[in-house]
């Protein structure tokens, strides 16, 4: 006989299992639908230019939102500090654009490695 | 379905610079973030495995944590992913229409926002037929290097100072930021900058369906927008 304690562990596996599955059988659900639909539209109609447009409303938004309201780690970085990294580095992008994507990568991740370091050193 | 080895491989090369290594990064600190929050390794890497999308990743290991049903999970997980709706329909009819083909299917799954990011970005400059291979070599790089790199941040975990994690989970929503700096379309810059603030006010009212409020409002203004300019240019 399993104890109880194992038994709802065995049940709280079961249950992540099939929230993954259903999660990506969602996430793929949205792609397949992509192509499947996507026969339709010709890329040079009004109707592909107002999709452009709304998905690049949707992952800016996305982007956006993890940057300056994110969960987890990054938490726990003050908005100040996520804000200012990320225009040091939109500054770099713009001084030479086309070329400096790699440069502006770099100085606004270890912008925030840096950070970390120091608190830690701190606290 | 015929792809142009010389072409795929030319796809693979370009991934395996910054793209890969950047996806590698997030992916390490996924990777750390499932060990940090007691799940095991299996379901860890089995997300970047099968659904290959890295926010939706992230919803997925922080509502497990919280003990959200899984409906629940399932129906913000979806939510998150319902980006890809759009990206497939503005990334396939790129494509010349005599290669669809069911490959599409499975190249589908390898879609996510690196790869649809420079393939917006570099379609333009490519001949179309060389689009698909190009595509496919790229884009399965970036998909191929996501479950290994999930695997050994997990392992590593317990080893790499709180103060690396946060580079590794910073470095993927900066590149994006910084790849919309390249988005040359002034419908599409318009969107970028309308749906960023419509994303975050929706978010705080609406957290499910941000980014679908962001996505339809601020592009459809967007695209009036732009369409306005473009009348007036040619009266």
């Amino acid at each position: 006989m399993l104890e109880s304690s194992e038994l709802s562990t065995m049940f709280n596996d079961a249950g992540m299992w099939a929230a993954l599955i259903a999660a990506c059988v969602g996430t793929y659900f949205w792609r397949g639908f992509g192509v499947y639909f996507s026969g339709k539209i010709n890329q040079d109609s009004e109707l592909f230019k107002w999709l452009s447009a709304v998905t690049y409303a949707m992952v800016a938004a996305l982007t956006v939102r993890i940057i300056l309201l994110p969960v987890g780690l990054l938490a726990t970085v003050p908005i100040s500090v996520r804000l200012g990294v990320s225009i040091v580095a939109l500054i770099i992008m713009y001084s030479k654009p086309g070329e400096r994507m790699i440069p502006a990568l770099l100085v606004g991740t270890f912008g925030l490695v840096l950070y970390g370091l120091v608190m830690n050193f701190l606290g | 379905m015929s792809l142009n080895r010389d072409i795929v491989l030319k796809g693979v090369k370009d991934a395996f610079g910054a793209p890969a290594a950047i996806l590698f990064a997030g992916m390490l600190g996924f990777g750390a973030m499932g060990q940090a929050n007691g799940l095991d390794i299996w379901l860890t890497s089995a997300t970047s495995f099968f659904m290959f999308a890295l926010p939706g990743q992230v919803v997925l290991v922080e509502m497990l944590v919280l003990s959200a049903s899984g409906v629940t999970i399932a129906i913000a997980v979806t939510l998150t992913a319902t980006r890809f709706f759009t990206m497939c329909l503005t990334l396939f009819p790129q494509f010349p229409e005599k290669q669809r083909s069911s490959f599409y299917y499975l190249v589908v799954h390898f879609v996510a926002m690196t790869a649809w990011a420079v393939s917006m970005r570099d379609f333009p400059k490519m001949k179309p037929e060389d689009r698909l291979s190009y595509f496919t070599g790229f884009a399965f790089v970036c998909w191929a290097v996501s479950t290994p790199a999930t695997v050994l941040g997990y392992m590593v975990a317990g080893q790499v100072p709180s103060y690396i994690n946060l580079g590794l989970v910073f470095i993927n929503p900066l590149f994006f930021l910084l790849t919309f700096t390249e988005v040359k379309p002034r419908g599409n810059r318009i969107a970028i900058l309308l749906g960023a603030p419509l994303g975050l006010l929706s978010y705080l009212w609406f957290p499910d369906y941000s980014l679908l409020i962001a996505g339809l409002f601020g592009g459809t203004i967007a695209y009036m927008v732009d369409k306005y300019f473009r009348n007036r240019q040619h009266a």
